[in-house]
Parts: structure tokens; sequence; C-alpha cells
């Protein structure tokens, strides 16, 4: 019996899904090998991992839609994380990743909006200034070599202009009118992007709606670090609304009809 | 091997760069260059969105295409531009096109030891009226050339250029010689050939198109101004003026 | 290092109006070091095809023998010639027999193809070491300068070419082709076919 619950319904080889928890007893020995050596511990891989973020563009705005699951693992362990928050009146931003490191992006955001606040200029940073600056805490982190294990989306609508654009543990950045992290951007961005481009003036906001409720059905079908509890955000005129946890409705009645799934024993 | 023991320390160290894929290529005439890429963003198999420069106006004069990690692209772009700023700041004019050749190659030599993971293309106006291209390796090694292809389909289209640009392995007709410089239209026939080319055998290439056309003070515009998919970048009249022409390329 | 980039060698087949061209560097080196520039490449397999096989030298002359005996049993067990689409099955098979320790070649085929009219049509065919086949209606590339040959190719080939504007097409082709590639190179040979006859021309080429 393997008694480390981070290794239970694992492939073999993790070596290629970045963005899930590391083992923790298989971890790098980074401790200090002398008194001399450095004591700084530096993010190798994530812990806590929250998996695909979706975001299009809209008739009257942006939208962007996220479940609810922190994974440790392949374990669930947090079933209630909210991974969309809202920066300011006109922006929104989604990550998936590390989601300790996400809690520290949203510190420091925090940070920064108080700061611009207490300028007391009337001015509030856009989805396009925080973009611009989270893009440039993402690349110092990894030019010290201490990334930022996420995939962010970063989503607004300023002076009736929208935004909507990316930023990963790389400093890459980039912008189209439909975007997708993690297994989103294999399973959902090719759904995402026969229904949105060349319409995005036309998507009614009901329309937007139902386009990310069934990506996020299709993911939840598929993607195993997934949950039937998203959340989905809007960004209009009339500024950020983060809606409630929704409950996917789901069908299950084909699944006693697979072999090995239903009560056949051959 | 997640045996759970230590006796095979795993280690796996973050990589800090990625391939982003696409192409770029500058080609400079008697008293104009054309600086193009393609507009498309990859990594791996995804194409991450088909709208991402890679060229860039600096001055009326100077034009830059860089290709490699696009992280480091826009960042190197971004401290190009502040440095030119700083020289209009101080010197009340823009920086020559051989000096922002010389500044690019200081600044990613300056990163010999963690360097930008990008190869530039420098195209423009000399002082001297000459159009010209400057192309450079990640950490700086620099030269002036007449043209130049970088990039994932690199190996594709320098071979093509050599033969259309070059004239090589061809024989000029008794009596008569090869021409040094092209006419524009002949430039923009052969990037468009180029790239049409790329994105047919190159999974990277595709998506859009930008050229851009620096001509040099005086020289006409010769139907470029109002053509399909042109617009004018020049900020100063009676200079060099900068233009870039959009194209679609396929999308597959 | 690679072992299909040992010897180094290209070699490319393109389709004109009924005609076809097959050409090919003429170098064989060891990695860097260049040791002959008159190393064969293509071979004649009947009067009507040509075979290309670019790739580790010591497979050339094994693979070449291996198809010489191939072709003379079935021109015996049959009394007739073979024909290029059925070599090409022939060079697809021999591969792929040696799936699990391939030979290290990369086969191009261009030939002339009988019609059921009686008539001839340009055929050409390549496949990978293990004999997955290409049927392409344009041109084929194989060997160290494959990308550059990809790009040089469409770039410069149009459909309907005359066999006289296909071998400059081919040359051309080749010749900027291999300049770019480090293994390619040292003359090249370009043989174009009709369906009464192939002119073969050995050309000169950059000798760095």
């Amino acid at each position: 019996m393997d008694h480390f619950p981070t290794n239970w319904g694992r492939p073999r080889n993790d070596a290629q899904d970045l963005y899930n928890t590391y083992p923790l007893h298989q971890r790098p020995n980074n401790t200090p090998k002398d008194v001399f050596a450095d004591g700084v511990q530096r993010t190798q891989q994530p812990i806590v991992t929250g998996t695909s973020i979706l975001a299009i563009l809209y008739k009257d705005g942006i939208m962007m839609a996220a479940d609810t699951l922190a994974s440790y693992g392949s374990l669930s362990r947090f079933k209630t994380i909210q991974r969309l928050q809202s920066v300011g009146e006109n922006t929104v931003i989604g990550a998936s990743g590390d989601m300790s490191d996400f809690q520290y992006v949203q510190s420091i955001l925090e940070e920064l909006m108080i700061e611009e606040f207490t300028a007391n200029d009337q001015n509030e940073l856009g989805p396009a200034e925080i973009h611009e600056y989270l893009s440039r805490v993402y690349y110092a982190r990894r030019s010290k070599m201490n990334p930022l294990w996420n995939s962010v989306l970063v989503g607004g609508k300023k002076d009736g202009k929208r935004f909507l654009a990316y930023v990963d543990l790389l400093g890459t950045t980039y912008s189209a009118s439909t975007l997708a992290t993690g297994y989103g951007a294999y399973i959902a961005l090719p759904l995402l992007r026969s229904a949105v481009e060349g319409r995005e003036d036309e998507l009614t906001e009901e329309q937007a709606q139902k386009l990310l409720t069934d990506c996020m059905r299709v993911l939840f079908y598929r993607d195993a670090r997934s949950l039937d509890k998203f959340q989905i955000a809007k960004v209009t005129d009339e500024g950020v609304v983060i809606s409630d946890p929704i409950k996917l409705d789901t069908t299950w009645g084909f699944a006693e009809k697979i072999r090995g799934y239903g009560p056949q024993t051959q | 091997m997640p045996d759970g023991s230590f006796s095979h320390p795993q280690q796996r160290s973050f990589n800090p760069y990625t391939e982003n894929g696409g192409t770029i290529l500058a080609i400079a005439g008697a008293d104009f260059t054309v600086i193009a890429g393609d507009t498309r963003q990859s990594e791996g198999y995804s194409i991450q969105t088909r709208y991402a420069p890679k060229v860039f106006r600096l001055t009326d004069r100077a034009v830059l295409a860089v290709n490699g990690f696009a992280a480091d692209g826009n960042m190197f772009v971004k401290k190009v531009k502040q440095r030119l700023e700083w020289y209009r700041h101080a010197h009340a004019k823009d920086m020559p096109l051989r000096a922002i050749a010389r500044l690019i190659q200081t600044m990613l030599y300056a990163q010999r030891f963690f360097p930008y993971y990008v190869y530039n293309i420098l195209g423009g106006i000399e002082e001297d009226g000459t159009g010209a291209v400057y192309s450079f390796d990640p950490v700086g090694s620099y030269e002036r050339e007449a043209c130049r292809a970088a990039g994932a389909a690199q190996s594709l289209v320098q071979p093509f250029l050599d033969n259309q640009i070059y004239f090589k392995n061809q024989q000029a007709a008794p009596g008569q010689s090869h021409p040094l410089h092209l006419p524009l239209s002949d430039v923009l026939s052969i990037v468009i050939d180029s790239f049409t080319s790329a994105t047919e055998r190159h999974i990277e290439v595709g998506d859009g198109l930008e050229m851009y056309v620096v001509l040099a003070k005086g020289r006409s515009a010769q139907g470029l101004e109002g053509g399909r998919g042109v617009q004018e970048l020049t900020t100063r009249t009676d200079g060099d003026r900068v233009f870039v022409i959009r194209r679609e390329l396929k999308k597959d | 290092m690679s072992i299909m980039e040992y010897n180094g060698g290209s070699v490319i087949a393109m389709v004109g109006k009924d005609c076809v061209a097959i050409a090919s560097d003429l170098r064989l080196g060891v990695q860097s070091l260049s040791i002959s520039s008159n190393f064969q490449k293509i071979f004649p397999v009947t009067d009507r095809i040509y075979v290309g096989l670019p790739g580790l030298a010591s497979d050339v002359t094994t693979l070449h023998e291996q198809f010489r005996y191939r072709v003379n049993m079935y021109t015996i067990k049959e009394e007739r010639e073979i024909e290029p689409q059925t070599f090409a099955q022939m060079v697809s098979s021999t591969l792929y027999e040696r799936r699990f320790g391939p030979y290290f070649i990369e086969p191009v085929i261009a030939g002339m193809q009988r019609t059921p009219s009686g008539s001839y049509e340009p055929f050409i065919a390549a496949t990978d070491l293990i004999g997955c086949l290409n049927f392409a209606k344009d041109f084929v590339v194989a060997g160290t300068a494959s990308s550059e040959l990809f790009g040089a190719a469409e770039g410069l080939w149009e459909p309907d070419l005359e066999a006289e504007d296909l071998f400059e097409t081919i040359s051309q082709t080749l010749l900027n082709a291999v300049d770019r590639d480090t293994f390619s190179g040292w003359g090249a040979v370009v043989h174009v076919m009709t369906k009464d006859k192939v002119i073969t021309r050995t050309l000169k080429g950059r000798m760095d």
C-alpha cells in the first residue's frame, strides 16, 4: 500500500504536468548543505493547484469562468476556493496553477490599489495597467529563477474599451478575443473560438454565459482536476460582477453502459 | 519511480525559457527597407494568439523585429525604446540607425550569462539615406547585410532569399549584370511569397503578416499611400517615413 | 549527432508537364569532414524509374543492392518491367521489414508511370526511413537539407513546367538549398525524364 496520498491516482511520470502538485516526499533536497548555504526556499513546483480559467469577449464586455476547486495532487483538497478576483472597479483576474502564489499576487495587487487610491488623483488602474503590472511581476520573478507558478487571465472594460489578456510564470503575455489556461486551452478553447471569433460585438450576455457554462461542463467531464461548481465573472460598463458558485447540471445516465464503469463485471 | 524513497532524488529545475515560434525577415533596398514578421504566437502545438506583433517601429527611420522567447522579446523592445527616448531627451534628435545597432549589441551582450533568448533584426535608413539591415544573435554578435531571415522558418526562407535577392547560383545574361538593389514592388512580392511558402510548410508560421516599409527622405511613396491594408506611422514631416502593410496568412 | 546526418546528402524530385526530375548533391562526408565530391545517391532502377537514397552511406549501397535484387526477381517472375507505383510499394515494404532496426535512408522515387491508355504520366514519391509513403503531386524532398529544400521549392516550383524549365527550377532549388546546409553540396546531379528520354546533367556548385 502506498501511504502517500499525493501518489494516489497519479501517472507514473508527472514530469510533463507543470501545474500539478509535486509529490511532497519526492521534492528535491533543498535543505542547506552547510551553515553558509542559502536558506531561501524557491517555488520549484506548484503544491495546491487550480485548473483551467476561461474568458471571452462579448457584446457588453468580458466574461470569465473558473471552477472553485484547489487540488492537492489528485486530492480535491479545497472545494470552495474563489479563483476569480476583482481588482478595482473595472478589472477581474483569474488564476490557475499554484493557489498560494495566486493569493500572494492578490495581496500585492491589493497593496498596489490602496497605494494608487491614496494618491487621490481620481485615477484608477484599468485592466491594461493591471495586466502590464502583473506581467512585470511575473517576468521579474522568472528572471530571478524564483517564479510565481501561475497562468493568469486579466479581463475588464474601462472607458468603453474591452480588454482581455494572459500572463504566466515565464512572463509570457498575449491577447485574444478568447483565452483559456491549462486543459481549457486544449479542450474549451476550440469551442470558444468557433463560437466567439468574429462575433465579439454580437454575442449577448445570455449567449456568453451559456457558452462558458457549456465549456465548463465539457471540462468537468474530461478534466480530472476539475469540479462541477464554478463561478462566472463579468465586467461591463456597470463594473465587475462575480457570481455566486453555480452547480453544473450533468448527465451520468450513459455511465452504466460503459464497461468497467457500470455494474457489469465483464 | 514514485517509490517514496530518497534514493533517487528527483531533480526538476525551473526552465526560464520557452520558444514562441514565428518568423521574421528584412530586406534592404537602395533607399528603402522592408522589415516583416508573421503575427502568430504559439507554444508547443497550441496557438496562443493569432495576433501578437513581432515587428516594432522604433523611430521614423528604424524598425526592430524580434523572434524567439516572446516574454524576453517584448521586454527587450521595451528597454530599447526606453533607451531611445532617453537619447532623444539628451540630444534632441533620433538616434541614427548604426548607433541603434551598436546599442542593441551592447544591451544583448550585457546579458551574456542569462541571455535574452531572442533573434533580432533591425532595419531602416542609414544617415546617408541608404537602406540597411542589421541582424543579431541572442548574445549580440551583429552584422550589416542586405537581407536576413530568422526564427522558426529561417532554414526555409533564407535559401529562397539568397536566390531571389542576392541572385545566388544565377548567371546574368551575357553583357549584363544582376541589379544590386531591387525595386520596392519586387521586394514586397518576394516577402509575401516567402511568408506564404513558410506558412505552407511550417506549423508555427501563419495567421497574419506585417510588413514595415521605411522610405528614405525625399523618396516618392510610389502608390504605398492609400494602398490596401497600408497605414503610415511617420511622426514628423519631411524626414524618413514608416509604413506598415498588413496581410492575411493561412490560419491552419 | 544523429546517424541521419553522419554522411550528409540531400535529394529532391519534382513533377512537370509530362516530365519528372530528380536531383541530388554529390557530397560524401564523415560529420563535418568532406570525403568525396562524386558520391552517387541517385540510381536508375528501370528505364523509367530513378531512386534517390540520401542517408547513411553504407546503407545507400546495401539498399541499392537490395532494390536491384528485388527488381530483378520481379522482372523474372512477372516477365515485365516494374512500374514506378509498384516500385514505391516495394521500397516501402523493404524498409518496413526492418521496422525496429531500420536502414538510415529516406528514399525518393521518380519515374514515368504507364497509364491504362498506354501513355505516360509523371510519378514521384518519398518515404521516411521505415517506409511511410508520401505520394506528392508537386515535389518531394529528403536528406539533411530537407527544410531548406522545402522552403526553396515552395517558393520556386509552379505547376506544368516544361522539361527545360523544370530542369532550371529543380537545379536552382537544390543548389540554393544545399548552400545553406553544411552537410550537403559539393556539386549536384540532375536527371530530367520525359516519356522517351532522360537528360542527365552534372552541375558545378559551391565547393565550401
